[in-house]
């Protein structure tokens, strides 16, 4: 099911002083995607989930979920939470301490009415999906933090809702169970099809889990896209570096060649991607990630993109090297094979693949 | 559910009045002639309490008494919670029991039962010890400073051991160990590591005792007036309870002394514990630190520790029921048990005012802990969950009371209730108690709020819960056992009240504890013990029951860590 968000805003006073939780966002999540609302703490995305959801109330603006209006500024309209017809997976799991496994699980459906047998059918089903079969009498409090993770999901799961919301539901796990536990919801939540809303601060976890990332910045969407269009090609400076490593470089657009721009900057003129399609003899900014910046054969001489620098450090990691390359005054990043020859002080060459440099307008 | 700003404005105007009432009536007081004069400023109550030529003598006594107590309480409390966090001794089990006894057995039955014990003319153990040894005079007179130290220290040993035994197991043992290592002998170590680091702890033990036993009346007044050994807290009493004599104006010029002085007490308390939480240093690597083998001294170590529970325990039970069933006083022979019978309950049973008494206790024990577990949710509710300046102001207004001394608080609240009808009525010892005991009853209840994480209720709505149904199946399940468990608290501690209640008791609104008291004054041993029992006996399984549900209680809360 669809939610549109329109003109949507929040305000909070703190001393005295106004702070926009959420500034007029205007947002579309498409029916049965999993959506990720990313940012960094304090940018509005559990604000927006709590809106979603109906334990908030927004300032103004309007949300509707599928063809259903649940909250209007305008016309006075307030659904509350129970009559939303959601699910959610709540950062401390939410799990209820004085019931068992079955009740906590078998909730939703007893507030609505369900007889008891069909109640035992769609709890077994629930635990059954989430692989938590026969825990049916075990105390909510005798289960691991993984565990409780899974009953919270079933217990979102088990009245089949439209949406289902999570608000950083893998933050309380330590870092194996994390990225087990994120497979996990990968492969049940595609199995499900249904309709995500995720919020995170973990780009991985967004990366890892989405079929579209909005990324948020003190109230607002900065942008909308795929996993690898955020990643490879993303419009927006705050977002190129959020979403993973990045070394900028300035510089101005010398000329266009199709999709891509020729771009001269302090270390010389490259070749990039020009998504944004910025004005020759504008400035502008180079976004290289650091596993595009590639080692070049000594013999290669001429060619795109290519650099001689010198290696300023060399610290190996394990799975490779990471190092600092000098080109001229621009230090830059770098991850290399961990079985590459060369030793710091070392002069090298390096190329940067021009589909995998993108200009940013600053 | 609530419109917040009035509900948290009410509760301030309710729960400030009834523990500043009492305090401003105080002060005013002190400043009058008498009730009737009420408001005519004077400081002869001031200058007629402070030149009394008995009172240096009182102060003294004071200060030995509070001063010996803390000593007494804090070095077995100290023995006691090293013994049990560091060595390997057998049947650790009895120091659970250790720290809750003081809520089962009375102060006034404990008293008394150590004057059964050592009285000089007739003490069981000291007509023993006179058969035995053929001595000429009594081992030990109770009616001393020594004895009532003895008793008070032995009173106040729990609360002592609640305070250092945590801070004693978390002391992270790696200081010890690189003191050793570093060339200091154990003794040295001792002296020079761990007693240092645990200084704040013990420091806090003592000032907590002695704020306790300044605020005590059990003990001086059955073991400290018989021996005409008067304490602050008995020589207001001694002011107010002389009959037509009763000076209420003196006794509030004394009173705000003690209260002063307790005050002052609780804030150096409060200081020491922020800073003992500083001090100590609880490794997070979860290590235990290695037990002691005590080898041949473990047994015999044993027995110390285990006679300490029995006279702590045991003793005062037993004596009492055996007193209770003798005509008088005699050392246990054949010849006594052939004597016992149950006419002391019998007669305790067909007296109207020991009915009444129970009564009224009874009452005020049910009724008073009802309305004050009712104060305490709403209390409770607003410290957690409003959470606002207001609620701050709340937060510490309602556990002000911990630091007034009770009497002090009795003779306070008699010059605001002899200016209205509820003069002598059983409703003034209500808000009396309510007043007094709020704390009690905030306590387990706001750490039941603190349980429920506001995402337990958010989630029963997502679930499709409506407020209502969420408060039915969510808020209120996980809130009972706080609710039981600070009603009880209250119950038991309404049962067995004395210090508020010889002030503001009158004739028809006697309670147990007074009842007691007035047997005791009358040396009348037999029903005293009996009527004891029975007061022991409703007061304990309110305790067990509080325990048990207490236990229930930290089970549930192990889910929100």
């Amino acid at each position: 099911m669809e939610i549109r968000i329109r003109g949507l805003s929040r305000y909070y006073y703190s001393e005295g002083k106004q702070i926009k939780a959420l500034d007029n966002v205007d947002l579309t999540i498409p029916a049965n995607k999993i959506f990720t609302l990313l940012g960094p703490s304090g940018c509005g995305k559990t604000t927006l989930l709590r809106c979603i959801v109906g334990l908030e109330v927004p300032d103004s603006g309007e949300i509707y979920i599928g063809d259903e209006l649940v909250w209007s500024s305008e016309k006075k309209i307030f659904v509350p939470p129970e009559n939303r017809g959601l699910g959610m997976v709540f950062q401390t799991y939410a799990i209820w301490p004085h019931m068992n496994v079955f009740d906590n699980v078998a909730y939703p459906l007893q507030t609505s009415k369900t007889s008891q047998a069909e109640i035992r059918e769609k709890v077994a089903k629930a635990l059954h999906f989430v692989q938590l079969d026969g825990y049916e009498n075990r105390p909510a409090t005798k289960l691991s933090g993984g565990q409780q993770q899974r009953v919270a999901l079933a217990r979102a799961l088990v009245a089949e809702p439209k949406v289902i919301l999570f608000d950083e539901p893998l933050s309380n796990l330590d870092a194996k169970l994390r990225e087990e536990t994120r497979k996990e919801l990968r492969s049940f939540l595609s199995e499900l099809q249904i309709t995500a809303v995720y919020v995170t601060h973990d780009r991985i976890e967004a990366l890892a889990l989405s079929d579209l990332i909005a990324v948020m910045r003190a109230g607002k969407i900065v942008e909308l896209g795929d996993p690898k269009k955020i990643y490879f090609n993303s419009d927006d400076r705050f977002v190129a570096d959020f979403i993973g490593r990045a070394n900028l470089i300035k510089g101005k657009i010398a000329k266009h060649q199709g999709e891509h721009a020729v771009f001269t900057s302090e270390i010389g003129s490259l070749v990039a991607l020009n998504s944004q399609n910025i004005a020759v003899g504008e400035e502008a900014m180079l976004c290289v990630r650091p596993e595009f910046i590639r080692l070049a054969p000594e013999q290669v001489a001429e060619g795109h993109n290519l650099f001689s620098g010198k290696m300023e450090s060399l610290i190996f990691i394990g799975e490779a090297y990471e190092g600092e390359i000098r080109v001229g005054e621009t230090l830059l990043t770098t991850t290399i094979d961990p079985t590459a020859d060369i030793v710091e002080g070392d002069t090298i060459t390096i190329s940067f693949d021009p589909d995998h440099c993108f200009l940013l307008s600053v | 559910m609530f419109k917040k700003p009035t509900l948290t404005t009410t509760l301030i105007v309710i729960v400030g009045f009834l523990t500043l009432c009492p305090v401003v009536m105080l002060l005013l007081g002190s400043f009058s002639q008498d009730f009737v004069s009420f408001g005519q400023f004077t400081v002869s109550k001031y200058v007629e309490a402070y030149t009394d030529p008995d009172f240096a003598a009182i102060l003294w006594n004071t200060f030995v008494f509070t001063g010996g107590s803390a000593l007494l309480a804090t070095l077995l409390a100290l023995f006691l919670a090293y013994v049990n966090t560091r060595t390997d001794l057998p049947f650790k089990f009895i120091f659970k029991i250790i720290s809750i006894i003081p809520m089962m057995i009375p102060h006034i039955l404990f008293s008394v039962s150590w004057v059964l014990l050592l009285n000089p003319s007739n003490g069981i153990l000291n007509k023993l010890f006179i058969d035995l040894f053929g001595l000429q005079s009594a081992w030990f007179n109770i009616y001393s400073l020594p004895g009532m130290i003895l008793v008070e220290g032995l009173l106040d040993l729990p609360i002592a051991y609640l305070i250092i035994a945590p801070a004693m197991s978390a002391f992270d043992v790696s200081l010890e160990e690189s003191s050793k290592v570093c060339g200091a002998s154990n003794l040295r170590t001792l002296f020079k590591v761990t007693l240092p680091v645990l200084r704040p702890a013990i420091l806090a033990s003592a000032i907590l005792v002695i704020v306790r036993s300044l605020a005590s009346f059990a003990v001086p007044s059955v073991i400290g007036m018989p021996g005409r050994i008067y304490v602050l807290s008995t020589h207001i009493y001694r002011n107010v309870s002389s009959g037509f004599a009763a000076d209420f104006g003196k006794a509030a010029a004394i009173g705000m002394s003690a209260l002063a002085a307790s005050i002052t007490l609780i804030y150096v308390y409060r200081y020491l514990t922020a800073e003992s939480s500083k001090f100590v240093t609880i490794s997070s690597r979860g290590f235990k630190p290695t037990l002691i083998k005590l080898k041949n001294a473990r047994y015999p170590l044993f027995v110390v520790v285990g006679f300490l529970s029995f006279i702590l325990i045991l003793l005062p039970v037993l004596v009492l029921f055996y007193t209770s069933m003798l005509p008088y006083s005699m050392v246990p022979s054949a010849k006594a048990f052939s004597m016992m019978s149950w006419d002391n309950w019998v007669g305790v049973l067909r007296d109207p005012i020991s009915l009444l008494s129970l009564k009224n206790s009874l009452f005020l024990g049910v009724v008073g802990a009802t309305l004050g577990t009712v104060l305490s949710i709403f209390v409770s509710y607003v410290i957690v969950k409003v959470r606002s300046t207001a609620s701050g102001l709340l937060e510490s207004l309602s556990f002000l009371s911990f630091s007034f001394p009770g009497i002090v608080i009795g003779v306070g609240f008699m010059w605001f209730f002899v200016r209205t009808p509820l003069y002598g009525t059983i409703t003034a010892l209500l808000i009396g108690y309510i007043a007094t005991y709020l704390p009690y009853g905030i306590r387990p209840i706001s750490s039941a709020f603190v349980q429920i994480h506001s995402h337990l209720e958010e989630s029963s709505r997502v679930c499709g819960a409506s407020p209502f149904y969420t408060m039915r199946r969510i808020v209120i399940p996980l809130l009972i056992p706080g609710i039981v468990s600070g009603w009880i608290l209250m119950a038991s501690m309404f049962l067995r009240e004395l210090t508020l209640s010889v002030v503001l008791s009158r004739p028809g609104t006697e309670v147990l504890a007074v009842q007691i008291l007035h047997f005791a004054e009358d040396g009348l041993w037999g029903e005293l013990s009996a009527l004891g029992i029975i007061m022991i006996g409703i007061s304990s399984s309110l305790v067990i029951a509080a325990a048990l549900i207490g236990n229930k209680l930290t089970r549930m809360e192990v889910v929100n860590n």
